[in-house]
This record gives C-alpha cells, sequence and structure tokens, in this order.
C-alpha cells in the first residue's frame, strides 16, 4: 500500500517537474527582474496597506498613481518597483523598508499615516535613499519628506453639486458618512469645505454627518448611511470613506450620493453625482523625477508637498447625468476662482452666483465670516485664508450646518 | 457485487527514513504546485524560491538587517511555541496565545512608559518582564480555574479571550484622551507611541550586525523548559496528567493544582513573548502579534510538542515567511496573499504527510452478505 501511494506521489512530481520546465522555457524571452541586480537602473520602493493587486481603493488609487508616473517616465514598473504590501505592523514597515534598500530602491514612498515612526528611522539608517511619506507631517532636511494635497477644495465642489441637487429636490437635509469626525483634520476639513460648497448655492442646507471610527468597515458604512436616510431624511449622501457602500445604499433608497477616491457611477449608476478624488500620480511624477535627475536636492525641489487644484492633484470625477443641468457651470466658474488662488475654501469670503439664461454662471464674492458650529467666530469677515498647517493639521471644529449624530 | 470500504487506520510506528522521505515529499508536490502557480504569473520558479529559501541575502549589502529582522521575528514565535506546547502536553487546549500575547505586549508597555523614565532602564526591563508574564499568566490562568471549577470549555473561552484583548489594544490606540499614555502625544491622529528612546532591549553589536539579547535569553528558557519537562517532578507530573487524569488521580496527583500551575506558566511565557516583541520595537501595534499565537499552534504540532523540534520547526517556519516578504517584493507579479498562498500548501503538505505517518488508508473489498 505504501509503495502504490509513494509511487502515485513520484508520478504526480514528475509530471509536475515536467511543467514547471516547460513553462519556464516560455519564460526565457521575458525579462526577467532577478537575474541582473544592481545595474544602475533607477528603481522605486512601494510600501502599501493593502494589495497591490486590488482594483479599488486607497492602496490601488496609489499603486495606479505610481506605475502611470513611472510609464510617463520611462520606468518600468515591472522591473523597477519594488513593492512590499499588506504592511501595518510597525515592526514590518521597518523589515519592509530594509527590504526595499536592499533591493535598490532609491526613492521609497509608504502610503499610510501609520508608518510614520518607522520611515522617519529609516530614512535616518539610509542617507543614501529617499524616504517620501504620504499624508504624514515629518520631514527632514535631506531624505525625508511628505506628500498630501488640499482635497477639501474637491468637496467644495462636490459640496456645489449636492447643494444644487438638493435644491432641485426641494429637501434640505443632506447626510455625510465618514471615517472620522474632528479627530481627523483631513476629514474634519472636508466635511467642513463639502457644507460650505453646499451652503453657497442652498443656504438652507443641514449636512448630518455619521462617523465610523475607521476607514475601511463596509457594514457600518452600509448601516450608517440607511440610518442617515431613514431617520434624517437625506436626499444626497457624501462620503469620506473607502467603499462604494454609501453610494451603493443611496441607489437602493433611490436618493442621490458623492462618492470618493474613485469615479462610482458604474457602482451606483441611478445615484451617484461626483465624487473628489486624488490624482496621487501627479506628486509622483514630480517626485520620482526629481529622484533622478537631482536627488541631492530632493528637499529643496519637492519639499513637502500639498498639491491642489492648480495642480491637477485633486479634482472631482466628471459628473454624471444625474447632476442637475446647470451644475458644470457652477464647478467650472468655482474652480477657475480656486485654480487662480484668487479664492479659498476656508475664508472670510463667501460665494454666490447669478446663473444667466444662456447657463453661464457669474460668481460673487461677498465677505462674510466663518462661524463654526458653536457659533464663534473662526475667521472675521472679509479674513485672509486659514493657513494650510491649520486646515490640514489641527483643524478640530465643524463649521454652522455640520450636524454630526455620533461624533 | 463487491462493497469497497475505505478506513483509515493508525499506523504502529513509522521507520524514521520513511518519515523523511514523506516530508521531503511532501515538501517537492508543494513547490511543484507553488512552481506551476508562478509559472502562470511568468515569474521563474528558481529565481523564486533561491530568493525565498536564502532570504534574499546572496549578493545583499545590508544581508545583516536580514538577519536581525529574522531575529526579530523567530523569538516570539518560538517563545510562544514552547509555551503553547506546555498547555497541549496536559491536554488543555490553549488557541488564545493571541490574546496573551497582547496583554503581556500592553503589560509591558504600561511598565515601559510610566515606570521607565523614572526607574531607569535595567531595572524598567525586568520590571516589564515580570508585569507581563504576571498578567498574561493571570490572563490565561482565569480560563484553566474556570475549567477546573465549572468544567467550562477551554477552546471556547480561550478563543473568545483572544478578541477581548485585540478590541481592548484597539480601543488603546484609537482613542484619544488625557490618561491613554500609549499614544504619540505629538501626533493630531492616534497613533501609538514609541518608548524606543526611554528604555530598550539590550544588543550586542557584531561589527555592523546587532544582535538582540532577547534571542539568547529565550534559548535559555527553552533549555530551562526542556529541564524543566524532563527532569522535574512537576515535568513528570505534567506527562502523567496528560496520560490520563484517572492514572495522575489514582497515583494521588492534585490534577486541578496542577492544571491551573502549568496553564499560568503557559500563559505567563506567551506574555513574556509579548513582552519581548514590544520590547524590540520599542512600540504597540494593532497587529503586534504577527499571528504567532496562531503559527505556534502549528509548530508546536509538528514538532510533536518537543522543544528541540520546536525549535527547528519555528526556524523553519520563519524562514519561510520572512523569506516569502522579500521574495514577493522582488516580483511585481507577486503580492502578500500570493506569497502566503504558497506558505499555505507548503504547510498544508506536510502535515498531510505528517497524517501519513502516523495514519494509514486500509481499502478492502467485502462481499455482500
Amino acid at each position: 500500500m505504501m509503495k502504490k501511494f509513494l509511487s502515485i506521489l513520484a508520478v504526480t512530481a514528475l509530471a509536475l517537474a515536467m511543467c514547471l520546465t516547460f513553462a519556464a522555457c516560455g519564460n526565457e524571452e521575458t525579462a526577467d527582474p532577478g537575474s541582473e541586480p544592481g545595474n544602475g537602473d533607477f528603481k522605486v520602493g512601494a510600501i502599501y496597506i493593502n494589495s497591490q493587486n486590488d482594483t479599488a481603493g486607497y492602496t490601488y488609487q496609489h499603486h495606479a498613481g505610481i506605475t502611470a508616473a513611472m510609464n510617463e517616465l520611462g520606468l518600468n514598473p515591472e522591473t523597477d518597483l519594488i513593492i512590499v504590501d499588506e504592511v501595518t505592523d510597525s515592526a514590518a514597515v521597518s523589515a519592509a523598508c530594509d527590504t526595499l534598500v536592499e533591493a535598490g530602491c532609491d526613492i521609497i514612498f509608504g502610503i499610510s499615516y501609520n508608518y510614520i515612526d518607522a520611515m522617519e528611522e529609516a530614512a535616518a539608517a539610509y542617507p543614501a535613499v529617499i524616504f517620501s511619506h504620504a499624508t504624514g507631517n515629518r520631514a527632514n532636511e535631506t531624505n525625508f519628506n511628505n506628500y498630501s494635497g488640499r482635497i477639501y477644495q474637491a468637496h467644495y465642489l462636490s459640496g456645489i453639486t449636492a447643494g444644487l441637487k438638493s435644491l432641485e429636490l426641494g429637501n434640505n437635509n443632506i447626510g455625510f458618512v465618514s471615517a472620522y469626525g474632528t479627530a481627523n483634520a483631513e476629514t474634519c476639513s472636508s466635511i467642513n469645505a463639502f457644507t460650505l460648497g453646499a451652503q453657497s448655492v442652498n443656504p438652507q442646507v443641514q449636512v448630518h454627518v455619521n462617523i465610523i471610527g475607521a476607514w475601511e468597515n463596509e457594514e457600518l458604512e452600509r448601516s450608517l448611511t440607511q440610518d442617515l436616510i431613514t431617520t434624517y431624511g437625506c436626499c444626497v449622501i457624501a462620503q469620506d470613506c473607502d467603499s462604494a457602500q454609501p453610494q451603493l445604499t443611496a441607489a437602493e433608497n433611490g436618493v442621490f450620493g458623492c462618492g470618493y477616491n474613485s469615479d462610482m457611477t458604474s457602482a451606483a449608476p441611478q445615484a451617484h453625482l461626483t465624487a473628489p478624488i486624488w490624482n496621487w500620480g501627479v506628486y509622483y511624477q514630480l517626485a520620482i523625477e526629481s529622484a533622478m535627475t537631482d536627488p541631492a536636492n530632493f528637499i529643496a525641489d519637492v519639499g513637502n508637498y500639498y498639491g491642489g487644484l492648480a495642480d491637477g492633484f485633486v479634482g472631482i470625477s466628471p459628473l454624471s447625468d444625474n447632476c442637475v443641468a446647470a451644475t458644470q457651470g457652477y464647478i467650472d466658474a468655482v474652480s477657475s476662482l480656486l485654480i487662480s488662488g484668487e479664492w479659498d475654501v476656508f475664508s472670510g469670503v463667501k460665494l454666490t452666483y447669478n446663473i444667466a439664461e444662456d447657463g453661464t454662471v457669474t460668481v460673487n464674492q461677498n465677505d462674510a465670516a466663518l462661524i463654526d458650529a458653536a457659533g464663534n467666530p473662526i475667521i472675521a469677515a472679509g479674513g485672509a485664508p486659514i493657513a494650510d498647517e491649520a486646515i490640514a493639521a489641527s483643524m478640530n471644529y465643524f463649521v454652522q450646518g455640520v450636524i454630526p449624530h455620533n461624533n | 457485487m463487491g462493497k469497497t470500504r475505505i478506513r483509515i487506520v493508525k499506523r504502529d510506528g513509522c521507520a524514521k527514513r520513511k518519515k523523511v522521505l514523506m516530508y521531503l515529499i511532501a515538501i517537492i508536490v508543494a513547490l511543484a504546485i507553488g512552481a506551476i502557480l508562478l509559472s502562470s504569473l511568468d515569474v521563474n520558479p528558481f529565481q523564486y524560491y533561491g530568493k525565498m529559501f536564502t532570504m534574499g541575502m546572496v549578493d545583499n549589502h545590508i544581508a545583516y538587517r536580514t538577519v536581525e529582522n529574522y531575529i526579530k521575528a523567530f523569538v516570539p514565535l518560538l517563545l510562544t511555541s514552547v509555551a503553547l506546547a506546555l498547555s497541549f502536553k496536559i491536554r488543555f487546549w490553549n488557541i488564545g496565545g493571541e490574546g496573551q500575547f497582547i496583554i503581556g505586549a500592553i503589560a509591558a508597555t504600561t511598565i515601559a512608559f510610566t515606570c521607565g523614565p523614572s526607574l531607569g532602564p535595567g531595572l524598567t526591563i525586568v520590571l516589564m518582564l515580570l508585569a507581563a508574564m504576571l498578567s498574561a499568566g493571570i490572563y490565561g490562568g482565569v480560563i484553566a480555574l474556570l475549567k477546573v471549577k465549572f468544567k467550562t470549555n477551554e477552546t471556547l473561552l480561550t478563543l473568545m479571550f483572544n478578541y477581548i484583548a485585540l478590541y481592548f489594544l484597539l480601543y488603546l490606540g484609537e482613542t484619544k484622551a488625557p490618561w491613554n499614555f500609549f499614544l504619540n502625544p505629538e501626533s493630531e491622529r492616534p497613533i501609538f507611541g514609541s518608548f524606543a528612546d526611554i528604555v530598550s532591549f539590550p544588543t550586542i553589536m557584531i561589527g555592523k550586525f546587532s544582535l538582540n539579547l532577547s534571542l539568547l535569553f529565550v534559548i535559555a528558557i527553552c533549555v530551562i523548559i526542556y529541564i524543566y519537562l524532563k527532569r522535574t517532578k512537576q515535568g513528570y507530573e505534567i506527562s502523567v496528567v496528560g496520560d490520563s487524569v484517572g492514572t495522575a488521580k489514582y497515583a494521588g496527583m492534585k490534577v486541578n493544582k496542577i492544571v491551573l500551575r502549568t496553564i499560568f506558566i503557559s500563559a505567563a511565557l506567551i506574555g513574556l513573548a509579548g513582552a519581548l516583541k514590544v520590547g524590540t520595537s520599542g512600540i504597540l501595534s494593532t497587529s503586534i502579534t504577527d499571528s504567532v499565537g496562531w503559527t505556534g499552534i502549528i509548530v508546536a504540532w509538528l514538532a510533536k510538542l518537543n522543544t528541540i523540534g520546536i525549535f527547528v520547526v519555528a526556524a523553519l517556519i520563519c524562514v519561510l515567511d520572512t523569506g516569502s516578504t522579500i521574495a514577493s517584493s522582488t516580483y511585481s507579479a507577486i503580492d502578500a496573499n500570493f506569497a502566503d498562498i504558497l506558505q499555505g500548501i507548503i504547510l498544508f503538505s506536510v502535515l498531510v504527510a505528517d497524517f501519513f505517518t502516523r495514519f494509514k488508508i486500509v481499502i478492502s473489498k467485502k462481499e455482500e452478505q
């Protein structure tokens, strides 16, 4: 019996070995990344939260940005991009940095805020390699920087589309499902900007906010959206979290929604209006190019990156057919103000609009104080915009019109 | 018409040579399956396996860092596996390694932040280890107490206690509050704070390579456990209770006391592993266990609960684990999930081979009556 079993195993192994040799033969033409180490090629390293093979979500957006930038710069992502993925543990981050340095990477991107300590240490340990940290707030003077962006500008624009929709529907309740609330400056500024955008077209708007407590939790994203619709009668659902569940839930309830991170129109064709998106590739191209041409001056040239609508680093996905007809005119008019830098969201100036019969939108700038939800003035009427750091790092209050339900 | 019956029969003894052969075949089959999968993704399996089993240390100017990272992964797995084997020896199905590990890590971190600044590193380290052992020992011991007093099911309880510990850790990691000294006070967003500059475990520099003393410490503990099991009265009691509770009772042993004591030691050692892990990285993390509470179960059983065997199996599994990450990063088509699948195939094949060293399949034909 034993002999029979062994012989079956042996035959299987042989057959497999043959397949293997056969398959390996077919491989010879393709360039092999392992066979030519250290040939002076420029190599990019990346540390991801989820899998590099994801087809949607945060990691996917970064991976798409890095590969697009590399293709643009004549690098081959198949061979010149080294990735350690599924990294959440801090000890694993530092091991991942070691692995990427060993592999000969010249610049290493880490996409999660939690990598901050390990990347700072790695930058000190490997001065010849550039470390670039997404959404962080630390840096050094030679080889460690951080990058993020004015996603609030995109949320303001999506707020306009939501506000116009609420006017059309005659319902002033808009919902917002967010990963975090005032505890996270990025989500806090996004909710505020969205609210200000919606108020600029419909001053009566109230934005009801439900907080998830995590970037990704599909069940909560769904149930908290349902709560906003059934309890508060919201007619548009915006989101600042990873999955498309809020949009799917909105579609099932026959209401509308603004997605996040990627164009969610295909996920919820009857509901989706537009989505604020990051174009990470804009930064990746800038950073990789600088690291390729003049690595010694990387910090001087690139520094801590905070890109906005003007850089094409943030934006909104194409408006869907669900949007009110005139929406594009509003978006174009406000975008040009934001791009020129003439006006910004968190300032003592508010926008109102005049719409001509041919659909052209003209924007009026009116001095008006920025007031928080408790009624305290943040900026006096006519005051200058808030400093970048205050938006990116320390904004921790909601503006008037935001109604948090489980903050 | 004959009726075919397939039965699984216990094998009485399996020659060593045959056993080794079985394991070898299992690994070859697993690697061959992996090779097909790799080839289908246009990756050369020989180069991939080469990278994996050498952990990418060939032609690597900072290979010493790989060894350092390897040791950081090996130490907690080794100690946790040895400790779990202790539980399994008395037939206490402790699948709560994850939770006990987390409790140990949290206790050690608490000491590091609260006592570290005033007591100095030396005394702090001792207190960290003791606190971790005590708290994890109690965390596991409570379940043993419930079992001996109320005959509760320890498999369910240890499993559920994992989640209490895990969600407590997540709570600490996400709750910004004045009392929460675990978090980095300078960060706007809640992230764990590092205590590496207050206290960190000693290392010896050998050239550029820094040898973490926790490795020597854990090896010493394994030797002590080995002697404890083989040469002491308590070790003998463990083996008797494991064989038959009835025999132990008949021989006048206090079975309940032995169970309580052994589980306390087992859980305390797992807590110690947690303290060593957090002490070497200097920071908590929500995935601090690296799944050693689960992997340790596989290690302990593959090694037949033998301390020396555990050392070998843990070392090999760590090579597999570390090597997988490094090899998968080299190839754009391979992600961490694929590397995990490969690891799973290898482990599964070895377990199947292990099954066949102990059981055989008998196919008999019976005439219908």
